[in-house]
């Protein structure tokens, strides 16, 4: 079996667990008693904030390797990470504003964790088209990595930034030095759905792995 | 006195349809790229 087929399987088999996911969610949660159903998108909200913070972390230490060993192995996997964190960052900016409205009373607010995070979701744009646009792939492969490097000193604001500043996105309720302050029925369904989100993510880079090597070797000759 | 649960299921949908959406969408995307040239 390739690495595309593998990948593929673990996409496969992580999107039929999101399903079981929704069900654990939907049927076997609690409802929140102040947000009402709305509060339930928190299971995919978190899991993908969480999991594109990871995707950018890995594309950061891929970056500082790549500059100290020159393995052009950490710059694909640094190209699939970035990928696949801009989708994960997609849907962040997307079921954010969708849970924000029924509670915040607002799609959107230009405080400091949203644009924060809207703005991540532009440098991994960019770290795209950076990559289309350099044709040289030494070049290519260590701009990408300062570029990459940049990305995880945001992320580190933006976990900080509802800390740092007034806000009205809430104070992370797992991710913190403290004890998870959260109910135990709720507590399993998002760490299941952050496993599953987890998964979804080597799946999704193994495959833009694959890609990219691909085009490696379609390059070299 | 019991506090009414505010109903909007609505948006709770439209956020669970939507990931899904996104995920088989980059799933094909990244299958079509993979069969490509």
């Amino acid at each position: 079996m390739t690495i595309v087929q593998k990948g593929r399987w673990l996409v496969i088999t992580g999107l039929v667990l999101l399903g079981g996911v929704y069900v654990r969610a939907l049927a076997f949660t609690p409802v929140e008693r102040f947000q009402g159903p709305a509060q339930k998108i928190f299971y995919v909200h978190v899991p993908a904030a969480v999991t594109t913070e990871l995707a950018v972390i890995l594309l950061g230490l891929a970056g500082v390797f790549y500059l100290f060993l020159k393995d052009p192995r950490l710059d694909r996997f640094a190209e699939a990470s970035a990928e696949v964190g801009t989708v994960f960052a997609g849907i962040v900016l997307t079921t954010g504003p969708i849970w924000g409205k029924p509670i915040w009373g607002t799609w959107w607010t230009w405080d400091a964790r949203l644009t924060s995070t809207l703005f991540l979701f532009f440098l991994l744009v960019g770290y795209q088209v950076l990559r289309g646009a350099v044709t040289d792939g030494g070049l290519r492969a260590r701009y990408s990595a300062v570029l990459g490097i940049c990305a995880v000193v945001l992320v580190g604001f933006i976990h900080l930034s509802v800390y740092l500043f007034p806000t009205l996105h809430p104070q992370p309720i797992v991710l913190k030095p403290s004890k998870p302050s959260l109910p135990g029925d709720m507590l399993i369904t998002l760490l299941m759905s952050f496993g599953v989100f987890v998964l979804l993510y080597v799946g999704f880079v193994m495959q833009r792995y694959a890609i990219a090597m691909r085009r490696a070797e379609a390059s070299h000759g | 006195m019991g506090d009414q649960v505010p109903q909007n299921a609505g948006y709770l949908m439209a956020a669970y349809i939507l990931v899904p959406t996104i995920l088989i969408a980059y799933a094909v995307s990244l299958y079509r790229r993979s069969k490509g040239p």
